[in-house]
């Protein structure tokens, strides 16, 4: 079902206990759902984490291109972020989250990540 | 039983590939209907999309009166009774309805607020017709529905987005495009 939201507003919590995402309208429950409102929350601080983990990457990365570590530092470093893409994996699955789920919609700004 | 999803024109394009699905012709009008279900009476997420899916994909190619999600009657004939006992005013729904889709607004606001009158004049020229429900509560504005010829859809989007941009203490969501659900002035 294609995206039946035509104009999202900024403030969207605005919508109390409906989900943030409105992609499948018709496929959320409507209505004060603690299951949903946990699951909203688990989206944006699974987003937040996703972010740091996306931006403490691209600093390691530009360490080891620095040629400031030692290899096993970078072989440690390597692993540390297998290890937390592979627990990011995890936590999206246990919330039943796609990883297009861990965005945010900045409006003219674009997306988050 | 059986389901009755909605009221379209016949003969109509052919029917989309939906298992069941037939059409009921009188009066040059068609009820579209489908076999019943245990659960029919259980709005459940997956079933309230499946009915959706149904009615959108009968509205891709004709213009329709989509019933509400549930709507059921004892059969055929009985579909026949209940769209020949209203046809003319079928008629007349399917004609003001051609074309056209529903979008779906409503606006929130942290504190209680009278609707800006504002926003109901610079959308309703863009829609064919408007229709306001009550709010539902304290921090509701406005929940309305219009109905939007396809080609006008976007203009409408934008209006939205241009009033949002004036109007910073409110919350406007628009969604659709839906079957016009609340333009079909008919009883099923």
């Amino acid at each position: 079902m294609s995206d039946k939201v035509l104009h999202r507003p900024p403030d969207i919590d605005l919508f109390g206990a409906e989900r943030p995402r409105f992609d499948d309208a018709l496929t959320r429950r409507i209505g004060a759902d603690p299951e949903n409102l946990e699951r909203g929350l688990a989206q944006l601080v699974l987003t937040v984490v996703e972010l740091l983990r996306q931006v403490m990457e691209r600093q390691a990365l530009r360490r080891i291109d620095a040629g400031g570590l030692s290899p096993e530092q970078e072989e440690r470093l390597g692993q540390t972020f297998m290890e937390l893409s592979r627990r990011m994996d995890e936590l999206r699955d246990e919330f039943g989250l796609e990883a297009e789920d861990l965005n945010l919609n900045l409006g003219p700004l674009g997306n988050l990540l | 039983m059986i389901r009755l999803y909605a009221f379209a024109r016949h003969p109509g394009p052919a029917l989309p590939d939906v298992p069941g699905l037939v059409e009921v012709p009188f009066d040059g009008l068609a009820a579209l209907c489908g076999p019943a279900a245990e659960d029919d009476r259980e709005a459940t997420p997956e079933a309230l999309w499946r009915h959706e899916e149904v009615v959108e994909a009968l509205m891709r190619d004709r213009d329709v009166l989509p019933a509400r999600f549930g709507t059921r009657v004892a059969d055929e004939a009985d579909a026949v009774r209940a769209g020949t006992a209203q046809a003319e005013g079928l008629h007349a729904a399917l004609a003001h309805v051609s074309g056209a889709v529903e979008l779906s607004l409503r606006v929130r606001a942290r504190e209680p607020a009278e609707c800006p009158e504002a926003l109901e004049r610079r959308l309703a020229p863009l829609a064919r017709d408007a229709v306001t429900s009550p709010p539902g509560d304290e921090g509701e504005v406005l929940r309305a529905a219009y109905l939007v010829e396809r080609v006008r859809v976007g203009e409408f989007q934008a209006q939205v987005a241009r009033l949002q941009a004036d109007h910073g203490d409110l919350a406007l969501l628009l969604t659709g495009p839906w079957p016009p659900y609340s333009f079909t002035g008919a009883r099923a």
